[in-house]
């Protein structure tokens, strides 16, 4: 990550813009076992009280790292219940390049995201159809699969 | 000069920063070796 994707600019200003960034080495071992860490790169969002709501193992590209913590953000807002901003957030994936599994998790949380608040099923339901004509290989295809259930 | 992450080292700081910007926190753990 340090040699490939944190020098790219457009890397830096979007973690500037979007995150308050911080590193730790792995010889912090109290930080490792608090956050259950056992792999790097491991990456994290927190909120400002320490409480995680994302986190990825392993390298990424410079356009996969911005796609997957743009899903990060919006998973963070969601969690906080700020509903617009977490669709906002998931919007910006899909207008992106993104991977399939990327993409795909962004559209499962935006009509997550929107279910929660409007209480209408309805999003379910098309992010369903959506997953299943778009992006039928991905986990979250197949995790949405009871929302078929929903009348359209 | 081309734009560099502004990395803090101490997750306490981030959390005060993250408090004032409302902003979340981005953790990277990782291995200098």
């Amino acid at each position: 990550m340090g040699a490939v994707t944190y020098p790219k600019e457009e890397v830096a200003r979007f973690v500037d813009y979007n995150f308050i960034p911080v590193q730790i080495q792995v010889s912090n071992t109290a930080l490792m076992q608090q956050y259950a860490v056992s792999w790097t790169p491991t990456i994290l969002v927190l909120d400002a009280d320490g409480k995680e709501h994302y986190r990825t193992v392993g390298f990424l590209s410079p356009e996969e790292f911005i796609a997957a913590f743009r899903v990060g953000k919006g998973r963070y807002f969601l969690d906080l219940e700020q509903f617009p901003e977490a669709v906002a957030m998931f919007d910006e994936v899909l207008q992106s390049p993104a991977t399939a599994n990327i993409a795909a998790e962004a559209l499962f949380f935006r009509a997550v995201a929107q279910y929660k608040e409007s209480h209408d099923p309805k999003p379910l339901r098309a992010a369903y159809e959506t997953l299943k004509a778009q992006y039928p290989d991905t986990e979250w295809a197949r995790r949405a699969e009871p929302y078929k259930l929903i009348p359209a | 000069m081309s734009l560099k992450i502004c990395w803090l080292d101490e997750l306490p700081k981030a959390q005060e920063a993250a408090r004032k910007a409302q902003k979340p926190i981005l953790l990277d753990f990782y291995n200098p070796q």
